[in-house]
């Protein structure tokens, strides 16, 4: 009988649309969190494609040994796509000129992820049998011939490459690339046992697929053996790609903070309305049972409608982002799963535990209130609301970001905003003893007004500040990322890289890019040396150690040692003083970690033959994805002094640029220029890699701003939603006033000003917990510079003012169209 | 509940019932060493100034608030032994209501607001019987309307069909005109007597409104926490000394 009864109850109440609020908050939340995590993953998958076209795969492991084959059989049960490579350096001749380069033998099905750029243009194909494919560079290096020799073959050069998919990104990698089939390699007779040469086998296939691999695949590898994707490593990609991840969660989980809040509000709303239902259906001897049941099965089914709308209307948005997204992106598609999944229990777990104790004090509302309409029964405090609703969120939060730092600064958050709003409600409700209703002037009515309803305001101000501290967060964050980005790669980013620039060619060089009008950066001197001891104990290589030799792992190749004066741009000291004497070196933080090194601790480089110790001055954190000459190891220019060196530099190249002469010039003009004038030169195009990385970035971008909507909205909805919610305490008194002839003006007028002081309020403390919000989601998340944003502490409350003014006012003037007695009866 | 039961032919059997509430000024007496006895089938008013009482009273006749000391027998139930699941059970069976501000579910229309306290009960015709009040009270072209779609009157006659359609051993009223003009007030008396005579119900009727009080076998005057049985022409002597009760003529 009460599922009927509640029916009934719903079908009315949602009819005469006083179920709109608790159901519009329900559907925002699920809609946002449906919305925005089909979005983000749709984004994630995309960025993550686009990046791996980086690797021209999914997932690759990279071998200097053949792969055991069962890997290859596990990736085939699961239904992987691979592909095998090898990788090897060796010298091509051609009539008297030879050059080293770096072979890449590459198998049927290369490249598994984007596409081979050849100068005549985008190429599904490959290098047939007899044919090499050559980078650019080594066409001028060799003077264009029509075939070379390597090893016992001879191939014709058929094609020039543009660009690899895999770019990669290592201006060490000084050798040009000659791609050829992998059929072709053994009549080559280069690789023999003991070869150095590096397998690399790619694979592809989609999200659970990769994960079952990495499952089982990865036991079954050795050290020496490398798992790499998108993220791994020291990819300028990989960092980008988590800060937006990261970004992404942060919205959505504000998003539903703030649906969540706005679920908090109808919820009391939802459960008042219905204090006389009670207290009337108690007196005509309703079970604790029967209401309990009651309300439950009405309560579900205001969330069920919500969820239902939620999934749609976040179908649909995600549908409608889609529509804008550029179609590579688009065509992204992850499962629908996690997203609904998402949505449904963000709709149960909200709606329940928010509406958890105003449906205990409904339930608890006494059958005697039908003769005494003052009693409202249970009083548990507000701390257990507090609690429940923070529980909530934070249980939520978990579970979409399943990221603790990130969910523990928004709790932290919004225990600060409580802990403020409690001190705020402590003061307003001292000083409104003894005020009474003044009604001269409508800013003294407003003010008796704000501080007669202290308790109720300090109710009210969570949900107004709530949603402009979220909304505050999210803006700030978003400029940020935006601005650290376009700080990290500027329209002239480093396109080009010069390496292997030898001492007498340095002079020579600068003259080049003078007369060219190209400015290069700092130019950085590169020694060769290998890392031998650690504070006297000889190193071991990865291979000694899984031989079963005892010692301490160090890094088995030569490192590009650099040695400057001053910290370089975008390097940040962690620990301890850049070079002060030159006995000292300054060490990368991840070598540092990787190498288990401390300031202090004794390094012994060989160098030349010759050994140099250094101890470790200082510890710093290099930022990779800014495409500057990064180094491990920095020393002082006295240290490197007496061994020889070439340079590195890097400079921005304009597509068109004006030569010497007064003639336009196009880049590769140039380029060819230079290679032919600095043979020994290498030079190494990054456009094409900054070009996408700026792609990316672009995406993220706008994901960013849909998400920024999507949260406006999701405040706009809060702050109605305690408009209405404020309006209801006023509307007796209102009515009042009015039935005594006071006019509209004047209520109005007052309302508008005590809805302008709460909003300035609320401003004024959003301000404060978003800059402690955004000191924690920086510090300890996004790793961004952290200050305050002075002009905020100006505009909140401003902005706050006025936006709160004119929803109070608008739903005041509602109020005031109707007559005396219809608002006295409602009220 | 049988433990509770006495055997009373008494609807109502009130002994030495107190109610006292503790305020910041210290401890209020409402109800002080109230007896009273209804018959079944009587019709009883309690008159009273504001504050005097009277609704304290009632609240605590219909178990639906707890006395400080004293006890009720409700159609030969003690209420002193009961909890509040009980009382509610006991409610549902022998006891309805009707109220000066009508306490109509204003989001349901007049049908569904009579069915409700059927529906509760388990009546598995409710809607039948709640058709069936309706015409009683003549409202048999309003059963879908909302409340606020009606007139007072019209709001309280379906308060009185909602009242009516658990056949209640007692029913109790709480100003049950206080909220009309005197045609309407009078019209929806008239019903109410009516329908008390004809289902044998026992009524206990708070009032400031002697005219309403006399329709009633017996008046009980409340004053200051003591409930008093005037002869009828002394509670109209002391009514008239009462500017409430008068203005309520």
């Amino acid at each position: 009988m009460e599922w009927r009864i509640a029916w009934r109850l719903f079908k009315r109440e949602l009819a005469q649309g006083q179920l709109v609020l608790i159901v519009l908050a329900i559907t925002l939340a699920v809609l946002s969190v449906t919305g925005l995590a089909r979005v983000s993953e749709r984004l994630q998958v995309a960025i993550n494609g686009e990046a791996a076209n980086f690797i021209a795969a999914d997932r690759i492991i990279d071998s200097p040994v053949e792969l055991d084959p069962k890997v290859l059989t596990i990736a085939d049960d699961i239904g992987l796509a691979h592909v095998t490579n090898m990788q090897f350096n060796s010298m091509v001749y051609s009539g008297d000129k030879f050059q080293l380069v770096t072979v890449k033998a590459v198998g049927d099905g290369y490249p598994l992820k984007g596409d081979i750029e050849l100068s005549t243009g985008i190429t599904q194909a490959l290098p047939q049998a007899g044919q090499a494919w050559y980078e650019n560079r080594l066409g001028g290096l060799l003077n264009y011939p029509k075939s070379i020799e390597l090893g016992n073959s001879e191939l014709s050069l058929t094609e020039e490459i543009s660009r690899l998919p895999e770019g990669g990104f290592n201006p060490f990698a000084s050798s040009p690339v000659l791609l050829i089939h992998l059929n072709d390699v053994a009549a080559t007779g280069i690789i023999q046992p003991g070869s150095r040469v590096t397998y690399l086998y790619q694979f592809t296939g989609d999200a659970q697929q990769l994960v079952e691999f990495e499952q089982q695949a990865k036991p079954l590898l050795n050290n020496s053996q490398r798992w790499v994707d998108v993220q791994s490593g020291d990819s300028p990609i990989a960092s980008a790609v988590q800060r937006a991840e990261r970004f992404l969660l942060l919205a959505s989980l504000l998003g539903i903070a703030l649906a969540c809040a706005a679920i908090g509000i109808a919820a009391q709303r939802y459960c008042q309305r219905h204090y006389d239902v009670v207290a009337m259906l108690k007196t005509f001897g309703a079970s604790g049972k029967q209401i309990r049941v009651l309300f439950g099965l009405h309560l579900s089914l205001v969330t069920i409608l919500g969820i239902a709308l939620g999934l749609i209307g976040g179908l649909l948005l995600d549908l409608g982002i889609t529509a804008f997204l550029p179609p590579e992106i688009a065509a992204y598609s992850p499962p629908y799963l996690r997203p609904v999944l998402l949505g449904v229990s963000t709709g149960l777990i909200s709606a329940f535990m928010f509406s958890a104790y105003p449906l205990m004090r409904l339930l608890a509302i006494p059958p005697l209130r039908v003769l005494q309409r003052q009693l409202e029964g249970l009083q548990l405090g507000m701390w257990l609301h507090l609690l429940l609703s923070l529980a909530a969120m934070a249980l939520l939060g978990y579970l979409y970001s399943r990221s603790l730092a990130l969910t523990m600064t928004v709790v932290l958050a919004v225990m600060l905003l409580g802990v403020l709003l409690s001190l705020l409600g402590f003061v307003m409700i001292r000083l409104g003893h003894g005020i009474g209703m003044r009604t001269t002037n409508p800013l003294q009515l407003a003010l008796a007004g704000l501080r007669r309803r202290a308790r109720q305001n300090a109710v009210q101000l969570v949900g107004f500040s709530s949603a402009l501290v979220l909304l505050l967060t999210i803006l700030a964050l978003r400029q940020d990322l935006l601005n650290e980005w376009q700080k990290q790669l500027p329209e002239n980013a480093p396109n080009y890289f010069l390496v292997n620039i030898a001492p007498e060619d340095s002079k020579p060089l600068d003259d080049f890019l003078t007369l060219n009008h190209i400015k290069a950066t700092d130019i950085y001197p590169v020694v060769r040396g290998r890392l031998t001891h650690i504070n006297d104990e000889e190193l071991i290589s990865r291979r000694q150690s899984e031989d079963g030799e005892e010692g301490r792992v160090g890094i088995s190749r030569e490192l590009n040692l650099t040695y400057r004066d001053t910290l370089p741009p975008n390097n940040k000291l962690l620990e301890g003083q850049f070079n002060q004497t030159d006995d000292e070196v300054s060490v990368e933080s991840g070598v540092a970690e990787r190498l288990e090194l401390k300031l202090g601790d004794k390094l012994t480089y060989r160098i030349d033959n010759q050994d140099l110790s250094v101890t470790v001055a200082s510890i710093r954190q290099v930022q990779w994805e800014t495409l500057q000459p990064n180094f491990y190891m920095i020393f002082t220019p006295k240290a490197l002094e007496p061994f020889a060196y070439t340079s590195m530099a890097s400079f921005h190249l304009n597509d068109q640029l004006l030569a010497a002469d007064g003639s336009t010039l196009t880049a590769d003009q140039v380029v060819l220029q230079l290679i032919r004038q600095f043979p020994t030169v290498s030079i190494i195009d990054v456009g094409a890699m900054v070009g996408q990385l700026r792609q990316i970035i672009e995406q993220v971008s706008l994901s960013l701003s849909l998400v920024l909507a999507l949260v406006l909205l999701a405040s706009a909805l809060v702050l109605i939603a305690q408009t209405e919610a404020g309006m209801a305490t006023r509307q007796r008194e209102l009515a009042v006033l009015r039935t005594f002839g006071a006019s509209g003006w004047l209520l109005r007028a007052s309302t508008g000003f005590e809805f302008a002081l709460l909003g300035a309020i609320a401003g004024l403390l959003a301000v404060i917990v978003a800059e402690f919000a955004l000191y924690m989601l920086k510090t300890q998340v996004f790793e961004l510079v952290v200050y305050m944003h002075w002009p905020w502490w100006g505009i909140a409350p401003v902005a706050g003012a006025a936006i709160v003014s004119t929803l109070g006012v608008w739903r005041c003037r509602q109020l005031l169209n109707k007559s005396c007695s219809d608002m006295l009866k409602a009220g | 509940m049988s433990n509770n039961s006495v055997l009373n032919t008494s609807a109502i059997t009130v002994t030495n019932l107190n109610k006292t509430v503790v305020t910041q000024e210290g401890e209020l007496t409402i109800l002080n060493g109230i007896n009273i006895e209804v018959k079944q089938g009587d019709s009883i008013a309690i008159l009273g100034p504001s504050g005097s009482g009277k609704s304290t009273l009632l609240g605590l006749l219909a178990a639906l608030d707890t006395p400080t000391s004293g006890e009720i027998v409700l159609d030969g139930v003690a209420l002193s032994g009961l909890n509040e699941e009980q009382k509610a059970a006991l409610r549902k069976q022998k006891v309805s209501f009707i109220f000066q501000s009508f306490m109509l579910v204003d989001t349901l229309t007049a049908l569904e607001n009579v069915m409700l306290p059927a529906e509760l009960a388990g009546v598995t015709d409710a809607k039948q019987k709640a058709r069936a009040m309706l015409e009683r009270v003549g409202l048999s072209h309003r059963l879908n309307h909302l409340p606020k779609q009606l007139s007072g009157g019209e709001q309280q006659r379906v308060a009185i069909a909602r009242a009516f359609i658990c056949e209640p051993k007692v029913l109790f009223a709480d100003e049950p005109t206080g909220n009309l003009d005197s045609v309407n007030g009078d019209k929806i008396a008239d019903m109410l007597f009516a329908l008390n005579q004809e289902s044998d119900t026992t009524l206990v009727l708070v009032t400031h409104d002697l005219h309403l009080a006399q329709r009633c076998a017996r008046q009980l005057v409340m004053e200051s926490g003591h409930l008093s049985e005037p002869a009828a022409e002394a509670t109209q002597r002391e009514s008239a000394s009462d500017p409430q009760l008068v203005e309520a003529n």
